[in-house]
């Protein structure tokens, strides 16, 4: 009993707060692919940058809620103009799939170099904004965990409501589903299409600025980050926003208790086995496309 | 009895291997300059290339022929430059040893890595092959016994033959050229067999092709098993060169530079990957002597590329080839596709 | 006609969720003789066309082959089986020429031999292409990209595709769709000349007149389930069959 009061729970707790930030990055990806059918290779390298954003303005001067508002804001222009300029123009040619890939793949590897040119090699440290804890049902949980539990749940929930409650989502969703018909009805189908892409990317800054005070910050960070963010949209089924939470959250909760039992080195290696498992019996994830989520 | 050769299947054959020609023959034409000259970086350099250039290969069987992107090829590369160190150091100091023994090994986790990869197509694939890398080589990079985050140092020279041996610069160049030449030959008659036409064939049209009697998967698991032995032994070369094996050698950066390196080069030509990785390592080391942050220049280069120039620079330059070479069905259109029916 | 059927369907049933695509299908395919699968659109032909040949796996019910069960095996075992099949949309290597369409068909009867000597040395199958470059008329198209021949051309290469390995069965899945008159007149003829003690034919189609005239034996397929079977003419006569085909307007 103690066990799971002094040790299961804070862990699960922990978790959780990791949990929900490889959601949000999680469907970032599920919504670039569920909408423009991209597979965003240089995703984990937007998180990055989100993250050293949020250092910049930080070392600006302004304090972490400022960071935490503005570089979604930043980031989801940087996505646009990546959309607009680069991805759109492989968008309508016939081997689309392979050249999306390749060329985010690209991205990807421009944006870390960038990173590390900008910003040197090595990890950098950034403050929690709430220090302490609160104590729950005896036990003492961080502060900064509760809040980006808190935080991050509250936009999943937006994001949920954005695409399936209003109009502007249905928009895309339809968008999503016959591009076509569409843009016969008079929708600016590419700004769409730019607008989500700037929307996924955003998501993925935000999980880099809320994980930047409890992982530290570097440049490859993304690089290790995006495999367990593609693992989630895998098993969860690509395009899918139910699946990405539900996974994301399985799948953080399985890595965090499992560190109890096995070294932590094993963690990576056990969500990717899962994902290889799931690709091999049930390739559509637990869940369907984005359109008919 | 008519033949069927590969320009007719949109591969201009004869400019590809005249090219290919032109390649080994430079090369050749180089290590008597950098000999006379009595050289060392340039031939360590080209060493490299070429050792490079056989990691490309094995990326393009894959993703030019049997249309599978890996991004994690330097997985086989690395644990054949791992498996190879280890043959020198504790077992034997034979060239031919270490590579016999990489080549099996090779062969033995390509097939337990394509059991597990070939199931899947497209981005799946692609990510399983990624994860696998990270993953094994996260593993390494936490193995003491295999030097951790460091790697292995004080690998021996390698014996090739009475008096020649992996540490003498132009006879090791010549030696690594040679191996390439034979993997470029071996592939490129490969390709003019019934089994190369049948990686072609399952890269264009997989479902067809099981309905034609072939069992595609059997096809991509060979292709996948060979490519694994080509990037292991091309990575068994590396530490007979360098003297030493880090786990940096499976990491993504090295899977990475190969699609590059092909893509740029000339996806499917098998000749333009060798090209591309000729040129991107030289490049690589120009551009890196002035600054640490080369991949950017690279990236970009590499995005123009998809952008503009998707066939390669290979993929360009053999159909205009071919045509001056003259013959007349030399020029390579793209047929249109009756994707549906047109009623 | 022979006695023994070569095919036997026995209450195939398909479901797709909630949707039952064939239920219940069981009929005969004669050897020598040429069976059609007849129906309005969404009878469930195509579905049990794929069901047959190796496509999907039926939820219920076999599919015997000369007396061997065959049923759910991948479409490549098929083949090796004998049982081969044409597409209803034009499915061919479209980047690739007219013989090595038929090449990568043909290798199929080498068995296996000579996977890594050149393709010149497959004397079987080149032999076997240029026999079929012949019967099928594609001689001036022989070394074209597939994707660059005409509608007709490419459903006569769909069918030369399938019968490049010698199949003791041929599924065709609507060979005439598209073609013109004179083309779906040659291309009758064709299937009749190819029909003997060694090659059976299976297809479906929704020409009803071409059927009528073609084959020997009929299966009407009407909402997933067979609605009658027998000589074109008896069938033809069937009140229920008039009226699933000319009674009411069909929809999906």
């Amino acid at each position: 009993m103690d066990w799971i009061q002094f040790v299961l729970a804070p862990q699960i707790v922990n978790g959780l707060a990791i949990g929900v930030a490889v959601v949000l990055m999680a469907l970032g990806l599920t919504i670039i692919f569920g909408l423009l059918d991209v597979i965003n290779m240089a995703h984990g390298e937007f998180y990055a940058i989100g993250a050293y954003v949020a250092v910049a303005l930080l070392g600006a001067g302004l304090t972490f809620w400022w960071a935490l508002a503005l570089t979604p804001l930043l980031m989801a222009l940087i996505g646009y103009v990546t959309e607009r300029s680069l991805i759109q123009r492989v968008f309508h040619s016939k081997d689309r799939h392979t050249l999306t890939l390749l060329l985010t793949f690209g991205i990807g590897i421009v944006l870390e170099d960038i990173l590390k040119l900008v910003f040197g090699a090595n990890p950098l440290r950034v403050e929690a904004p709430i220090s302490g804890a609160t104590e729950m049902l005896g036990l003492f949980f961080p502060n900064y965990r509760l809040f980006v539990m808190g935080l991050g749940a509250s936009i999943i929930i937006a994001v949920w409501v954005l695409v399936f409650r209003t109009s502007l989502g249905a928009m895309v969703r339809a968008a999503a589903f016959d591009r076509q018909m569409t843009a016969s009805l008079g929708v600016p189908v590419n700004r769409v299409y730019a607008a989500t892409f700037a929307f996924g990317v955003a998501l993925a800054g935000v999980s880099g600025v809320l994980l930047a005070p409890i992982y530290s910050v570097f440049p490859t960070m993304g690089r290790d980050f995006v495999l367990i963010a593609f693992s989630v949209v895998i098993i969860g089924g690509m395009g899918s926003i139910k699946g990405a939470v539900i996974a994301g959250l399985l799948l953080t909760q399985i890595q965090s208790i499992s560190s109890l039992f096995i070294s932590p080195v094993w963690g990576d290696p056990l969500l990717f086995g899962i994902m290889v498992l799931v690709l091999m019996w049930r390739p559509q994830g637990l869940f369907g496309r984005l359109g008919h989520a | 009895m008519h033949e069927v050769t590969s320009r007719s299947l949109g591969h201009p054959a004869r400019a590809l291997h005249w090219l290919a020609g032109l390649f080994f023959g430079l090369a050749l034409v180089f290590a008597i300059v950098a000999w006379t000259v009595g050289d060392v970086f340039f031939f360590r350099l080209g060493t490299e290339a070429l050792i490079f250039a056989g990691l490309a290969l094995s990326v393009d069987l894959l993703l030019g022929r049997t249309g599978l992107l890996p991004l994690g090829q330097a997985l086989f590369f690395g644990m054949g430059a791992y498996v190879s160190a280890l043959v020198l150091k504790n077992w034997s100091s034979s060239f031919w040893i270490a590579i016999a023994v990489a080549l099996v090994f090779s062969a033995i986790t390509g097939l337990i890595g394509g059991l597990i990869a070939i199931r899947s197509k497209g981005v799946y694939f692609a990510l399983i092959s990624f994860g696998l890398a990270q993953v094994v080589s996260k593993i390494i990079f936490n193995t003491r016994e295999l030097g951790a985050s460091d790697g292995m140092i004080g690998v021996p020279v390698a014996q090739i033959a009475p008096g020649l041996e992996s540490g003498q610069p132009a006879g090791f160049f010549l030696v690594v050229l040679s191996i390439l030449f034979i993997l470029y030959a071996g592939l490129a008659y490969l390709m003019e067999t019934p089994f190369g036409r049948q990686l072609g064939a399952v890269r264009t049209n997989e479902q067809r092709l099981s309905f034609l009697g072939v069992d595609p998967w059997r096809t991509k698991l060979a292709a996948f098993v060979g490519a694994a032995c080509i990037a292991g032994v091309s990575g068994a070369l590396y530490p007979m060169l360098r003297g030493f094996v880090s786990p940096e050698l499976m990491f993504f950066q090295v899977s990475g530079n190969a699609v590059i390196n092909v893509i740029v080069g000339g996806t499917g030509t098998l000749i333009g990957p060798v090209y591309g990785s000729a040129l991107l390592t030289v490049l690589r080391s120009v551009v890196g002597s002035y600054t640490a942050h080369h991949q950017i220049v690279i990236g970009i280069l590499f995005i123009l590329v998809v952008i503009v120039l998707p066939r390669g620079l290979i993929g360009l330059a053999a159909p205009a080839l071919q045509e001056r070479l003259g013959r007349r069905e030399g020029a390579v259109r793209t047929p249109i596709l009756h994707a549906e029916h047109p009623q | 006609m022979s006695a023994s059927p070569i095919l036997q369907a026995n209450e195939l049933t398909v479901r797709f969720g909630h949707l039952v695509a064939v239920r219940d299908v069981s009929f005969n395919a004669q050897q020598g003789a040429i069976t059609a699968v007849i129906g309005p659109n969404g009878a469930g032909k195509s579905t049990l066309f794929n069901l047959i040949s190796g496509a999907i796996r039926p939820n219920a019910g076999q599919v015997m082959f000369q007396g061997r069960e065959v049923t759910g095996l991948s479409p490549h075992q098929m083949l090796g089986q004998g049982l081969a099949r044409s597409f209803q949309i034009t499915n061919l290597f479209f980047e690739l020429p007219v013989r090595e369409n038929l090449r990568l068909a043909a290798q199929f009867l080498e068995q296996g031999r000579g996977l890594f000597r050149p393709v010149s040395a497959s004397q079987i199958a080149c032999k076997r292409v240029d026999e079929l470059i012949e019967q099928f008329q594609l001689g001036p198209v022989a070394d074209e990209m597939a994707g660059f021949l005409s509608h007709g051309e490419q459903r006569r290469l769909e069918i030369a595709v399938a019968l490049a390995s010698r199949p003791r069965l041929l599924l065709l899945d609507e060979p005439t769709q598209g073609m013109s008159h004179s083309d779906t007149h040659r291309t009758e003829a064709l299937i009749r000349s190819l029909v003997g003690p060694s090659l059976s034919v299976l297809l479906v189609e929704h020409d009803v007149d071409l059927v009528m005239n073609l084959s020997d034996h009929v299966v009407v397929m009407h909402q997933g389930q067979k609605l009658a079977e027998g000589p074109p003419q008896v069938v033809r006569a069937n009140p229920a069959v008039q009226a699933a085909y000319f009674g009411e307007s069909p929809h999906d």
